[in-house]
């Protein structure tokens, strides 16, 4: 089967447009307009960010391609590339595309109100807050800080994004796995004694920590592995 | 009306279809009128729990399909006056039901019973649906078992996304004596995990086996413990405020003077 000329596929900042290298400029607006029919009620009033990958295309090419567009969407950027590269590819928010959440005194918060489940996953940008408990197979990742109000039973991911910065912290922190930024600890083998004071895990000297919320409450916790991945 | 409640838990080998033929027996002894419906099509075991297997003439997806009236397919017990049974195809599969024609099949049955049990299939993919999808009520039976419990809240999590709120739990099997040494979960730390209501404990009991292969329900023995159990977890669902059994069995001299000096197992679980 001959590739098809012309694939769209949405991202978060638009639509990207794969044009295959070796076919005419014929069949590949005919193909552009067809998706574009098909999909009207869709992109019609938008304003949308194109991204051309693949074939080049010289200036008249190129105001032909877009006059088709205009005629369904409001045109924002229009980037035409060769190939894509490989950062565009990243599902999970990189480093690069959330430097404006490099903080963990401040920032925006979501919050969730009961109880994540096994099978559930909570994800955000920014920091979470949890009223209720993490059960084991349940999973929260925040590019922030991560705060529990309840048990925390499952895995926390905090500062995903590569703030080493964030913490966890939990009124009762006994997770199956717990990452900051790209530092993973996981509990220890066997039964643990349920902690009697809420707990925060931090970074410090590239070391996973984990303490009683304020220094000096409860018995220093030092249990936890670190492993640098 | 009648009240549609779903039996159902995830893991599979926890005891839903003993404990659905169980709870509806007992209902039944109370002068309710009941249904159980199998909702496992394909590997159909209520109808054998219940010792009914050989009675089935037409079944669930027949009732369906229109094959024939919902009345000829419903299986009368002789033994418990206004108890019925709606057995599962077993040469079909899940997907030969949706949760649609589900969903009407309650209603339907809703008109003429008090309650409306429905066992659900073990799993979470479309038999899990169809056996929710009329559902105003659900009861998550778990083990006192890390991997069971883990299921039980994966369950609890899909049962609210269905808007299914509040279920209540029924702790199966439990072995007290395996609990006091610490081999086995406790109803404690279950509940604090599932964060549900208790609505029942059901000890570990050989009798469940032997009625199960009898396919008399374990609730007609005055004297079985898990049976008591469940006739209490019946009077639960009607509404009575009913106090858990004493699950602590005096297993030997030695014990009872264990207990007179230590003081603290007298706890009634």
């Amino acid at each position: 089967m001959k590739e098809q000329p012309v694939v769209f596929k949405g991202t978060r900042n638009g639509l990207n447009i794969y044009v295959a290298n070796d076919s005419d400029l014929s069949e590949i607006l005919e193909a552009a307009a067809g998706k574009l029919q098909s999909g009207k009620p869709f992109f019609e009033g938008a304003t949308v960010n194109l991204t051309f990958i693949g074939r080049e295309f010289d200036s008249e090419e190129k105001s032909q391609l877009l006059d088709i567009f205009s005629r369904y969407m409001k045109l924002g950027e229009v980037a035409f590339k060769s190939r894509l590269e490989p950062e565009e590819k990243h599902e999970k928010p990189d480093r690069d595309h959330y430097d404006f959440f490099s903080g963990i005194e401040e920032g925006m918060t979501r919050f969730i109100r009961g109880t994540v489940r096994s099978g559930q996953r909570v994800i955000y940008d920014g920091n979470i807050v949890i009223i209720g408990d993490v059960n084991p197979g349940g999973e929260v990742i925040a590019g922030g800080n991560i705060l529990v109000l309840g048990a925390l039973r499952g895995i926390a991911h905090a500062g995903v994004t590569g703030n080493a910065e964030a913490v966890v912290a939990s009124y009762c922190l006994q997770p199956t796995q717990l990452r900051i930024a790209g530092f993973i600890a996981r509990a220890p083998e066997g039964d643990t004694e349920k902690p009697l004071y809420p707990e925060v895990a931090f970074i410090k000297d590239q070391q996973l920590y984990i303490e009683p919320y304020l220094p000096g409450k409860g018995r220093q916790a030092d249990f936890i592995l670190n492993n640098k991945v | 009306m009648g009240e549609v409640i779903v039996i159902t838990s995830g893991k599979g080998g926890v005891g839903k279809t003993t404990t659905t033929a169980n709870i509806g027996t007992a209902l039944a002894l109370t002068g309710r009128k009941v249904v159980l419906v199998d909702a496992d099509i394909g590997l159909r075991n209520l109808d054998v729990v219940m010792g009914l297997e050989n009675r089935i003439v037409y079944d669930l997806v027949d009732a369906v399909e229109g094959v024939c009236r919902l009345k000829q397919a419903l299986i009368r017990d002789k033994r418990f006056e206004g108890l019925y049974l709606l057995p599962a195809a077993q040469t079909r599969d899940k997907n030969a039901v949706a949760p649609a024609q589900m969903q009407k099949l309650c209603d339907d049955l809703r008109e003429h019973f008090d309650f409306i049990l429905i066992d659900s299939p073990a799993g979470i993919e479309q038999g899990f649906k169809n056996a929710i999808a009329g559902a105003d009520k659900a009861v998550v039976v778990t083990v006192p078992e890390v991997s069971a419990v883990r299921d039980a809240d994966r369950i609890i999590g899909l049962l609210a996304a269905h808007e299914i709120n509040e279920p209540q739990l029924i702790i199966n099997r439990l072995r007290m004596d395996m609990v006091k040494r610490g081999d086995m979960m406790n109803i404690e730390d279950t509940i604090d995990i599932l964060g549900i209501d208790l609505l029942g404990v059901v000890p570990d009991d050989e009798s469940i086996i032997v009625s199960s292969n009898r396919g008399e329900p374990v609730v007609t023995e005055e004297k079985s413990l898990a049976g008591q159990a469940y006739r209490n977890i019946a009077r639960r669902l009607l509404g009575e405020e009913v106090a858990l059994i004493n699950l602590e069995t005096e297993n030997s001299f030695l014990d009872k003077l264990r207990r007179m000096f230590s003081g603290k197992n007298n706890k009634r679980q």
